[in-house]
């Protein structure tokens, strides 16, 4: 069995290094390489065990290690499987920080005198393994590949991605903000993943979408058992169910138009939608730093010590108020209405017009962490109707 | 709320207010209103889950909402605090905006959640709050209120932290620190954090390093609570605000605590009662200066 | 190869061209890198100083000159503050070329009407010399600069060389009441200096560079003069960090000015939302 396949066409970029490319709009996006599997819940618990004795270091959603304080779900390293929370919420932040970190070193400098010597940073990294991604974290990984391939390559993200191996989780939907269908996902989508794992009875279904994430099974092959065909087919069954529900549940959040929103965006700059959509939003920024494609960085030179530093590159918006502030005084966003609508303006109208498609893979958790309810699936519903008016 | 839409409505139609701002019905839950026009008034709600500090909308760094015109805030005890503080540092004249001072029995922590208040749902703010009807308003609406149900846990939570060895303190707090992503949620939700230039974004030179690594986030925390010190209201905006969940009101009560131990100062909704940090008095305490 | 790190460069010589704008003469440090590097006119550079940070500047040597790589700036924040301390000897970084280009292939035969005020004169002093040491390939060139006050007319010794060259009409300007007693050069506003210089707009191109309301004000003029939209080609200065189309600071509309600027025709600049 299969999932649907990827609304959306895979890219014409480079993809990274190591892996097979995702097979091309209309073919299946879960291309079997070999039959599915199942793992159970204590084999993965072993597969975790041996992944991390194995010396490779694993992401996965966990809670927070300290007690006590908030218990939100999280993408974390983990060193055991007890720390593992599948079932749990959407993880609050995305994958974004495992290959754009919240602050990189970008190279060190060392004075000597008038002279100056240059530490470079590594540009290969040591292989990790993302277990449990939701389908929409990972998909914006290779959305933002595109800005990070565009003329000069940004070795730094790929090298990221080439180290990691992604095995998605099959999305049961967190809420009604949700919207992954109506930006071209799904719940279950396999863009830009090694492998998925759909819930099943007793475990997952686990199937392997590339190379890296079939040697990753083949690397661990004891604990993936194939069955005999009658469980097989049940399993199959079950997986296709969770998914299908899954997929009806977020196709009835919201139903819009992008290509439609676009056109609307890139012609109405000056619209009032903006000024009266402007000032619930208290620039705090709070959307930036959970959303799974937003990738603005701030690069700032920072002394360490006398005659050394370095240079990092920090997550930065849109947002705030001096983002775009000229060294003059000048600031040509300077007010939160033409900031609010830079970010709507960047994900459904820029990106898509230079690179083909949103900025935006539909994971609702801008609604869910704004303070003041601004609402982003709210916000695309009107514009499409205000379009198709 | 009958009474709060007419007086919004009436307030518009004479031209009284340019907008006013107050809670509608959000996808999520409630959430802050603009309301220009009289017809909108009926947009206007008023329910335990209005937890957002309308008084945010009042810095003076916000011209999209100057722009509206000259607003009419709906205040909660809390928000009037603010207010007053704007008004005590000069961010605000008092007849520059008008006040509809609302009679609140407790909000819920989130606007998302059931408008129940239980002494689980109920928000940390709401503890010991003693500005049920606000004062400092131009109109007062609403039926009067019970009081909120009670729980002391961020007190007790504070008092954990302080009983904890000094390393398992910092343990506690480089841990919560960690996770900061140098949003600036927590400044840009909070009405006092009116600077024009906030500390963090000047560059020469750069006072407090903008990286989100443990030395930059320590900066900018003790550096906003030290800012913050006196001035807090409590509203808790912050944390809420806060993408990833660090316990910031642990920080502002705590402070708001050694105030009032070293100076018997809680903060008011009298914007003619000086801030302790902000004032000078020739009985100041300086037993600290040797 | 990390794209963000940058070539190291010798300071070679500093010149003060006026109170508050220097030139900076760079060397690449490496070699190699100084025989491979190559730029056009048009692109620009981020230039380093270790412990402030980058600054984006425009490449204001010729790029037929390839023995150093220039860079004007005027005082204005934190970076430039420390570009002011720098001495010759000293080293900085540059990462670059990086933007789009004049296309002066497509000028080959045709006038060249250069236009600039005040700092502005740094990126059009680029394509200026590039025009100057390729002349045969161009026809009339027209220079009109203007600046405040005699003080600030940047590149002095370059203005008295074009004066001095039969090949090139050089109009210089300085704004009423920045005149000295002996300035024996035209004194208004760059405006309506180009209305009277009066350049033909056949078979002409226009490179205008300034403050925005330099621009603002003289593209009126041009088109009043017959210039097309297509005819005019300016550099747009923009809040940039990464140069290379990243970090998302410089978008304008659906344009990235780092990757499909920093030169626009007018008629491109036109397209563009009031953003900049």
């Amino acid at each position: 069995m299969s999932a649907a396949p990827d609304k959306r066409p895979t890219p014409k970029g480079k993809g990274t290094k190591g892996a097979a490319p995702a097979a091309a709009a209309g073919a299946a996006a879960t291309a079997v390489a070999g039959a599915a599997l199942c793992l159970t819940e204590e084999n993965l618990g072993k597969l975790v065990a041996e992944i991390v004795a194995g010396g490779t270091r694993l992401v996965a959603p966990a809670r927070e290690p300290q007690a006590g304080v908030g218990g939100s779900a999280d993408y974390r390293y983990i060193s055991s499987a007890a720390e593992l929370a599948f079932g749990d919420s959407l993880p609050r932040m995305s994958l974004k920080g495992f290959f754009l970190p919240q602050s990189e070193v970008l190279f060190k400098w060392h004075r000597k005198g008038a002279d100056v010597e240059i530490e470079a940073v590594p540009t290969e990294f040591p292989p990790q393994i993302v277990l449990g991604a939701r389908p929409c974290d990972t998909a914006a990984l290779e959305i933002v590949d595109q800005v990070m391939d565009w003329g000069l390559r940004d070795e730094l993200w790929f090298g990221r991605r080439d180290a990691t191996t992604i095995f998605n989780l099959s999305c049961p939907v967190e809420d009604a903000s949700c919207f992954c269908h109506a930006v071209g996902l799904n719940p279950d989508a396999t863009r830009a993943a090694d492998g998925m794992l759909t819930p099943v009875p007793g475990g997952y279904l686990v199937e392997t979408c590339t190379e890296k994430g079939a040697a990753l099974i083949e690397g661990h092959k004891a604990l993936f058992e194939s069955g005999d065909t009658g469980a097989a087919a049940q399993r199959s069954k079950a997986a296709a169910q969770y998914r299908a529900d899954a997929r009806a549940k977020v196709a009835a959040d919201l139903q819009i138009d992008t290509t439609r929103i676009k056109e609307w965006v890139g012609d109405h700059f000056d619209d009032d939608f903006w000024t009266a959509l402007g000032p619930r939003c208290n620039g705090c920024a709070a959307c930036a730093s959970v959303c799974p494609t937003c990738h603005c960085f701030d690069i700032v030179d920072e002394p360490e010590g006398v005659g050394h530093g370095a240079r990092r590159r920090n997550w930065d918006t849109c947002q705030t108020g001096v983002f775009t502030l000229h060294a003059s005084g000048h600031n040509p966003r300077a007010d939160q209405n033409s900031r609010f609508r830079q970010r709507v303006n960047h994900k459904f109208f820029i990106y898509p017009s230079r690179f083909g498609e949103v900025l935006c893979t539909g994971c609702g958790r801008c609604s869910r962490v704004c303070p003041e309810g601004q609402d982003l699936a709210e916000v695309l519903a009107c514009i499409d109707e205000l379009a198709r008016a | 709320m009958k009474e709060l839409r007419d007086l919004a409505r009436k307030l518009l139609a004479d031209g009284d207010a340019g907008v006013v701002i107050g809670w509608e019905e959000g996808r999520r839950g409630a959430r802050p209103a603009f309301i220009t026009t009289p017809d909108d008034a009926d947009k206007l709600i008023f329910d335990a889950r209005c937890v957002h500090n309308l008084a945010n909308y009042l810095n003076p760094r916000k011209p999209q909402v100057k722009a509206l015109g000259k607003p009419a805030v709906v205040v909660k005890g809390c928000d009037a605090k603010a207010v007053a503080g704007l008004l005590r540092e000069a961010q605000l004249t008092r007849d520059r905006v008008i006040l509809i001072g609302v009679r609140c029995g407790g909000v819920v922590q989130t606007p998302e959640m059931p408008a129940e208040l239980t002494e689980a749902t109920v928000a940390t703010r709401c503890y010991g709050c003693d500005v049920r009807e606000p004062k400092l308003v131009d109109h007062l609406v609403g039926d009067a209120q019970p009081e909120p149900p009670v729980t002391a846990a961020l007190d007790r939570r504070i008092a954990e932290l302080d009983a904890l060895s000094p390393q398992e303190r910092w343990q506690f707090w480089t841990g919560q620190l960690a996770k900061c992503t140098r949003c600036h949620a927590c400044r840009q939700a909070c009405p006092l954090c009116h600077c024009e230039r906030c500390i963090t974004d000047k560059t020469q030179p750069q006072w407090i390093e903008s990286s989100s690594h443990l030395r930059g986030n320590f900066a900018w925390h003790l550096t906003r609570a030290q800012h913050l010190a006196g001035r807090c209201v409590g509203c808790g905006e912050c944390e809420r605000a806060c993408p990833v969940g660090i316990p910031l009101s642990l920080i502002n009560r705590k402070l708001q605590l050694v105030v009032k131990d070293l100076f018997d100062y809680t903060v008011t909704d009298d914007p003619e009662v000086p801030a302790p940090i902000g004032a000078y008095a020739v009985d100041d305490r300086q037993e600290f200066i040797e | 190869m990390n794209v963000y790190q940058p070539h190291l460069m010798n300071v070679v010589a500093v010149i003060d061209e006026t109170p508050d704008t220097r030139t900076l003469r760079l060397q690449f440090k490496d070699p190699e890198v100084a025989a491979a590097f190559a730029f056009k006119a048009g692109q620009f550079g981020e230039y380093s100083v270790f412990g402030a940070g980058e600054s984006t500047f425009c490449m204001a040597s010729s790029p037929t000159r390839p023995e150093f790589i220039e860079a004007s700036f005027k005082l204005a924040g934190k970076v430039t503050n420390e570009l002011r301390q720098l001495n010759v000897g000293d080293t900085m970084g540059f990462r670059g070329p990086y933007g789009n280009t004049f296309p002066l292939e497509q000028w080959e035969g045709k006038n060249v009407v250069f236009i600039a005020g005040g700092i502005g004169l740094a990126p059009v002093r680029c394509v200026i010399w590039n025009v100057l040491d390729l002349r045969d390939k161009f026809g009339d060139v027209t220079i009109v600069y203007g600046a405040r006050s005699v003080a600030d007319l940047v590149y002095k010794r370059e203005l008295e060389e074009w004066a001095g060259r039969s090949d090139v009409k050089l109009v210089t300007t300085v704004d009423p009441g920045g005149e000295t007693p002996d300035w024996k050069g035209e004194v208004g506003f760059v405006t309506p200096v180009v209305e009277k210089t009066a350049p033909s707009a056949d078979n002409a191109v226009v490179v205008l560079c300034g403050p925005p309301i330099v621009v603002k004000m003289t593209l009126p003029v041009l088109a009043k003069l017959g210039f097309a939209d297509d005819q005019v080609y300016t550099t747009l200065e923009n809040r940039m960090k990464c140069g290379i189309g990243k970090c998302g600071r410089c978008n304008i509309g659906p344009v990235y000015v780092c990757k499909d600027g920093p030169v626009f025709t007018a008629a491109q600049l036109k397209a563009l939302p009031a953003e900049y």
